[in-house]
């Protein structure tokens, strides 16, 4: 049962991400809560979508251009975590986060490469459209444009179970071989965080804004920690 | 001759199916000739005029999915024209020729590397400091943002045509566009401090210590084109090699 709901999930979030509204439901920040309140974890989504967000806050669609799929990497790490998580019976901690991102970040890249090949399959949407025009339907005609949803639904629909299965397996499977490796895997997750924030600020091409973070994550830590605010 | 108020709501709900069979020759051609297609039909009795204005919106078009709002209206005055009789039935291609770069631009540079980043970052930043609300409410805002800008460019292009990029030049959208960029770069800052706020509380000052020198290194090795998933996979590395140093010398928890 959960691994239909990560399908429904991932495949409405495809979808959502180009082809419907772009509402930010498909951003990490949102996308990975969804999964971890859909799966019965959303302490553990909300642990992941903040750092995932900032990683690929420059993943954005530009013209033709085509970037990193941060839907499709998104879904399959939250998932796997998740699911995880529940194996092991201690939720998603930092430990289980970065082992999800390390196995399954890269389903992002791939993503990529689906997103042009369903580009290209769109075409013969395209065509089919004009040939009912030729033949006088209009309403099918402009209707194919509906059909374009299909295709990054199933493909996320298929890929992020799958993904998120093998993630569910391996983590465990780590963690019991080897559990002094937990603490250390946290540090991971902090070293990740912190390069995160550093790719969320470079998204915003902004040179005085470089400044600007170094000095706002300098302010929050040094009155963070005078204030106590350490947890 | 004019499209009635209920069929330009129809047309602006299609209007966020645009992107829907984008595809690499026509790009946009589909979802945008799905998106007029309800008013032209109101404008067109006649099947062979509706076929025949329909196959001019199969074009090749793109541009952002936001600002074409403001296109598809102005397609829509320019065709109220062309059934009338008041302008030859180029008009509305010329006129989506025109429009579709600059509009892409500014969608692009506003909406894409302003207002869609700064909302990120402030949705991941109010998750870190008070939970699911801040980020519901940052979703919330910012959709209610983008519709309602959406549809203002929507009804511009419809009522003024030509005199909707006037309109839009107003908004300034570039001058708020780097007012947000700085502001989503404090952001992101805030959010290394909370992140490694954090790691102390978790793992000890040295944990803390490491999310903000790993910050500090990935500003410098993304300014110079490092590529994001492998600079990831590094810092994770060096994270867990500095965990397991810190646990063997007994700094780590």
């Amino acid at each position: 049962m959960d691994y239909l709901v990560v399908a429904v999930v991932a495949g409405l979030a495809a979808v959502e991400r180009k082809g419907f509204l772009q509402a930010m439901l498909s951003r990490p920040v949102a996308l990975a809560p969804i999964l971890g309140l859909a799966l019965g974890d959303l302490p553990g989504g909300l642990l992941l979508g903040p750092p995932l967000e900032l990683l690929w806050l420059g993943a954005v669609n530009m013209g033709a251009s085509l970037p990193p799929n941060e839907a499709l990497g998104t879904a399959a790490i939250a998932a796997g975590a998740v699911l995880a998580g529940k194996a092991l019976g201690t939720g998603v901690t930092p430990a289980v986060a970065v082992l999800a991102v390390v196995l399954a970040g890269t389903l992002a890249v791939l993503g990529r490469t689906t997103d042009r090949a369903i580009e290209e399959w769109n075409v013969r949407l395209a065509a089919r459209a004009e040939a009912l025009l030729d033949r006088g339907s209009p309403v099918a005609a402009v209707r194919e444009n509906l059909y374009g949803m299909a295709l990054p639904f199933a493909v996320s629909a298929l890929l992020t179970p799958v993904a998120a299965a093998v993630v569910a397996w391996i983590i465990p499977a780590v963690l019991h071989a080897f559990p002094t490796v937990d603490v250390p895997l946290g540090w991971g997750f902090a070293a990740l965080c912190g390069l995160a924030a550093a790719a969320g600020a470079r998204a915003f091409r902004s040179a005085p804004g470089i400044g600007l973070f170094a000095g706002a994550a300098v302010v929050t830590f040094a009155v963070g920690w005078l204030a106590g605010g350490t947890r | 001759m004019s499209v009635p108020a209920a069929t330009l709501r129809r047309v602006f709900w299609r209007c966020l199916f645009l992107q829907a069979a984008w595809n690499r020759r026509g790009m946009q051609n589909l979802g945008f000739a799905y998106a007029i297609d309800p008013a032209l039909r109101r404008l067109y009795a006649d099947p062979g005029r509706r076929i025949e204005a329909l196959r001019r919106h199969f074009a090749t078009f793109n541009c952002h999915p936001y600002t074409a709002a403001a296109i598809v209206g102005g397609a829509i005055h320019h065709e109220e024209r062309v059934a009338a009789g008041e302008e030859p039935p180029g008009a509305p291609l010329a006129y989506k020729q025109v429009l579709q770069g600059p509009l892409a631009a500014v969608g692009d540079g506003f909406f894409w590397a302003g207002l869609r980043p700064f909302f990120g970052a402030l949705a991941a930043v109010g998750t870190m400091a008070l939970g699911w609300p801040a980020l519901v409410a940052s979703l919330a805002v910012y959709n209610a943002l983008h519709l309602w800008i959406r549809w203002s460019l929507f009804r511009a292009g419809h009522r003024c045509g030509d005199e909707v990029v006037t309109r839009l030049a107003a908004l300034s959208l570039p001058t708020w566009a780097a007012h947000l960029r700085k502001g989503g770069a404090v952001l992101c800052g805030v959010a290394a401090g909370l992140f490694a706020l954090s790691a102390v509380g978790r793992l000890g000052p040295g944990a803390g210590f490491l999310a903000l020198a790993t910050a500090a290194a990935g500003l410098g090795a993304l300014g110079l084109r490092a590529r994001l998933l492998p600079s990831a996979y590094a810092a994770i590395g060096v994270g867990t090699a500095a965990g397991m140093a810190a646990q063997v010398f007994g700094g780590g928890r």
